[in-house]
């Protein structure tokens, strides 16, 4: 506890001192560096403090710090438990990546824009996840979680010259606010029944199952907006290409988080849900996951894609966390352990190859200055630090063996199996939609990576003239490194993360999980690593037969076979539209996806035309007429607002006549 | 070292080609021609082995690596896949949705090594095997899950040495569908027809054929080498669901299950022979059945009861 007040501490100062040296560059930049070093390493050392402890009884929490306080019913009270520990976990290790990488990137705005203020805003937003996370008082969270929003918002509204930008960033705030409202009735109630707004209060009582069916309807609209569930998530694909490479990967890998550790922190309050909601819940994450996905495919923007992958990979999330409430309204532990800790897993996995991701993709568009990807190729030879990190974060993300996405998805598939192994008829027919979901999702997200990576860093360039591209240097490639490193170490050797996401599904269950269950979540895992391992030997194997066999000749290079044809161009590659096209054309009618052509006529070649897109159902169908409802609404009642001071005052006395009408009867 | 895994090791390893093999004698037979010999697909390895590689110059070592990792994917999977009756070297709880990963990862780093040429044959190729491959996915995996149920075991071996014995006479019909349907996601996944003809290498509908135009000598020998291998495990999964008598005598089952999977391959042949390519686009129809054959299943297993 005391290194998690250090590190906030060191946050808040470095905060009003990077701001107040905004005027000069060089120390509000170091400042920036070095406290954002100590903060994370402080706050780390605290997470993994409470991750580590061996679990021997109930409560889990470590030592709190509460100052009592004077705004009515909150309460400065913070603690970290087993679940906050580890979302803390990957909030450090995430900000601590992007903001190195931040600083790098920043550099070449020195002097034109006001980076001081930038970096102060940063700390500060790390500052208010962390609050977030171990609040332990309704208001106290919500004042934490609306000063995340607000913070955010001027952090991905950076480019804020551009008139995308300003929009999208609205659009993120607009949206983000609508769940509040949810969140701050939730609360309310929850408070009013346990009476009390402080968690562990909340956490004793006792709450009916049809009021924690409400609550839980209220939590999922006000956190699930944040998180990005379809249909909330537009805010999502706007936001993400906006913002600064850096911050979008804080906003992939942490805030959109905040909301699923929003939904995890219900739970652990509540316990007990109708079974209904633990379903509700496992549909919408296989709506979430593949229409992510699928909208994924349709994009030929690089951070566009990615956006749609974080809702794609919130999806898989939520597909574990509703089949561990499944499990637990039918009493099934080992369904309902496992269930969660492929949830939690999968959420620190998601933070670091999505970050990884949206990093190695800032610096694509750093070297470019485009994120079209139809512009692009080859760039695998020109840039190849960004090219290699990439390929990692892309077999992560597809969940492929050797790699962190693998575990935490093998440990979704098995909460589904274990789902359809113990449960009635009801939760066999949920769980087996999930694993056809899962595995739907796995399909495409391949296939999806395989266009971004192919696209983007092999063939060749699709432009015709010469590139000089800069690859990043050292403080902008060391943090992408690291993230790799974490994705390959998780996958390789699990045993440790998997046994911090059981810690904190620990917290979440409310119960000591059996030492049985931790053995038989890791033991598999590592026997798969043995099959891997075996895999290894073979590939060393074979990679030496080749040697062998091919030690006389010499290598021969030439063009690329093309079936005899002898005028090839770059242009004719197959690009990222055409990759994803037949996918496309199979689930044409719930993506609006449309082919546009412009036939050539004559008998000579001319100009033509070719382009095709996918639309956002979501957007185009509910929020945009919604939206334009509400603005024709609106202007009927603009015969209120005269704009006169008196006409206000009049309308006080009014309201005050009445209260008082209302007061005396 | 014991005499069973010794044999399952020497199987997996040298056996698969074989089945090419006969494959190749039937497609032959109805043709009315004698065809090659039956070890030709091994000729054909050590000839590509001796042969050098020509590289492209737009190519990284993605498309060098790529071969070798595909192959030790697909032979690491068959370190977990029951053959004959031999336990594998390695089961656990689970190891079925490795041993899906694992062509997955294969299949990934081939259609990579095909983007890698920057040719748009091996584009196309590539494009089409990503759709199909994820379409099938899902077959795979609802078949194994009904497999996972009626087995009550989530591991390759416990499922296929006896866990499926009593449910041939409990629910039959459910596994007659998981065949044909799990036969269709073979067809599709090792590439042969109606789907894909594994024979020519330059028509625009090829899918798998086509990704590997540019692979030569060795790296082309490994491809070759583990696709054969692919259709050796499928097969081998395939022969398990419906022969599930065991004499629990080595020798004998070894030698029942070469002759059920040589069985196998020669009615593997005699599709090959007697039907035409589909149209690419009637493809997915194809897939959606195999999907709609393993639905039916499930519907059953749960009407019925599963135990």
């Amino acid at each position: 506890m005391i290194f998690l007040l250090i590190s906030l501490s060191i946050l808040i100062t470095s905060s009003v001192l990077i701001f107040l040296f905004c005027q000069s560059k060089k120390i509000s930049a170091y400042l920036f560096l070095w406290s954002l070093v100590a903060a994370c390493g402080f706050g780390l050392w605290s997470a993994l403090s409470v991750l580590c402890q061996k679990a021997v009884s109930l409560p889990l929490t470590s030592a709190d710090f509460r100052v009592p306080g004077t705004i009515p019913l909150g309460e400065f009270y913070i603690g970290i438990d087993l679940l906050s520990a580890f979302f803390l976990l990957l909030l450090f290790i995430l900000s601590l990546a992007a903001g190195i990488y931040g600083y790098g990137y920043l550099r070449d705005y020195t002097g034109k824009r006001n980076t001081g203020a930038h970096f102060a805003l940063y700390h500060l937003l790390i500052l208010v996840i962390a609050l977030v996370l171990v609040a332990k008082n309704a208001v106290l969270f919500l004042a934490a979680w609306e000063l995340m929003t607000v913070v955010s918002y001027f952090l991905i509204t950076f480019y804020n010259e551009s008139e995308q930008v300003r929009k999208a960033g609205f659009i993120y705030l607009i949206a983000t606010h609508a769940g509040v409202f949810c969140l701050v009735l939730m609360f309310l109630v929850m408070g009013a029944h346990a009476g009390s707004m402080n968690f562990d209060q909340m956490t004793a009582a006792q709450f009916p199952l049809g009021l924690a069916a409400v609550l839980f309807m209220l939590a999922f609209f006000g956190f699930g907006i944040k998180a990005g569930f379809i249909p909330f998530h537009i805010w999502l694909p706007h936001a993400h290409p906006a913002a600064p490479s850096y911050i979008s990967a804080l906003l992939s890998g942490v805030v959109i988080k905040i909301g699923i550790y929003g939904l995890m922190r219900v739970i652990t309050i509540i316990k007990d849900f109708p079974l209904w909601c633990g379903v509700f819940l496992l549909i919408m994450a296989a709506v979430s996951g593949v229409g992510g996905v699928l909208y994924a495919l349709g994009q030929h923007e690089i951070k566009k894609l990615l956006a749609y992958h974080s809702i794609e990979n919130i999806g898989i999330i939520t597909l574990g966390l509703g089949v561990g409430m499944i499990g637990h309204a039918y009493h099934q532990d080992t369904v309902a352990f496992i269930g969660y800790t492929a949830a939690l897993l999968h959420t620190f996995n998601h933070a670091v190859f999505k970050g990884l991701l949206f990093l190695s993709g800032g610096s694509v568009i750093h070297a470019t200055y485009t994120g079209d990807m139809e512009h692009m190729g080859g760039l695998f030879k020109l840039l190849p630090w960004t090219g290699h990190l990439f390929l990692i974060g892309s077999l992560s993300i597809c969940g492929l063996p050797l790699f962190n996405g693998f575990i935490s998805e093998w440990l979704v598939y098995r909460s589904l199996l274990e789902g359809v192994f113990h449960l009635d008829i009801f939760g066999i027919i949920f769980s087996s939609l999930g694993i056809v979901a899962l595995a739907l999702i796995g399909g495409l997200a391949a296939l999806c990576f395989a266009k971004a990576f192919g696209v983007i860093f092999l063939g060749n360039n699709r432009t015709s003239e010469e590139h000089h591209y800069q690859e990043g240097d050292l403080i902008m490639r060391g943090p992408m490194v690291l993230l790799a490193a974490i994705c390959l170490w998780a996958g390789l050797f699990p045993a440790n993360m998997v046994y911090y996401a059981f810690q904190g599904t620990q917290a979440i269950t409310g119960m000591p999980a059996p030492f049985v269950l931790e053995e038989a979540i890791i033991n598999p895992l590592l026997s798969a690593t043995k099959v891997l391992l075996f895999g290894g030997i073979i590939f060393a194997v074979l990679v030496l037969l080749r040697k062998f066999f091919t030690l006389n000749y010499p290598i021969k290079l030439t063009e690329t076979w093309a079936c005899g044809y002898a005028k090839v161009s770059s242009r004719m590659q197959y690009t990222a539209s055409s990759f994803a096209k037949p996918i496309l054309k199979i689930f044409r009618s719930i993506l609006f996806f449309k082919v546009e052509t412009v036939s050539p006529k004559g008998y000579f070649p001319t100009k033509t035309k070719l382009s095709s897109s996918v639309k956002d159902a979501s957007e185009y169908l509910f929020f945009r007429p919604l939206f334009a409802d509400i603005k024709r609404f609106s202007r009927k009642l603009k015969w209120i607002q005269s704009g006169h001071t008196q006409t206000y005052i009049l309308y006080i006395l009014f309201l005050l006549v009445i209260l008082l009408v209302w007061k005396l009867y | 070292m014991n005499v069973s895994l010794l044999l399952h090791l020497t199987i997996l390893f040298v056996f698969p080609p074989l089945l090419l093999g006969f494959i190749g004698k039937t497609k032959a037979f109805f043709a009315g021609r004698i065809g090659p010999p039956l070890l030709q697909p091994y000729f054909d390895f050590f000839k590509l082995m001796r042969k050098a590689s020509v590289y492209s110059v737009t190519t990284n070592w993605i498309f060098r690596a790529a071969p070798m990792v595909s192959t030790a994917a697909i032979l690491a999977a068959g370190f977990m896949t029951p053959i004959a009756a031999f336990k594998p070297p390695v089961q656990f709880w689970g190891d079925i949705i490795l041993f899906v990963y694992l062509f997955a990862l294969a299949r990934f780093v081939i259609i990579l090594a095909a983007l890698d040429t920057g040719s748009s044959f091996e584009g196309m190729g590539a494009s089409r095997e990503a759709t199909f491959g994820c379409l099938s996915e899902i077959t795979m995996f609802l078949n194994l899950t009904i497999l996972a149920l009626l087995s009550g075991s989530l591991s390759l071996s416990e499922i296929f040495l006896g866990g499926l014995s009593s449910s041939w006479l409990l629910v039959g019909p459910v596994l007659i569908l998981v065949v044909v349907s799990f036969f269709l996601v073979l067809l599709v996944e090792n590439s042969r027809i109606p789907i894909d003809d594994p024979d020519t290498h330059l028509e625009l509908t090829m899918i798998h054929e086509v990704m590997v135009l540019d692979h030569s000598g060795a790296d082309l020998g490994f491809i070759l080498y583990g696709k054969a291998v692919k259709l050796f495990l499928f097969g081998s999964i395939l022969v398990s669901i419906i022969f599930t008598f065991k004499t629990q005598d080595l020798l004998t089952d070894t030698a029942l299950f070469i002759f059920e999977i040589i069985g196998l391959a020669i009615f593997i042949g005699v599709i090959e022979s007697t039907m035409a390519r589909l149209r690419l686009n009637k493809v997915p129809y194809l897939l959606f059945s195999a999907f709609i054959f393993s639905v039916i299943g499930f519907t059953v297993i749960l009407v019925r009861g599963h135990s």
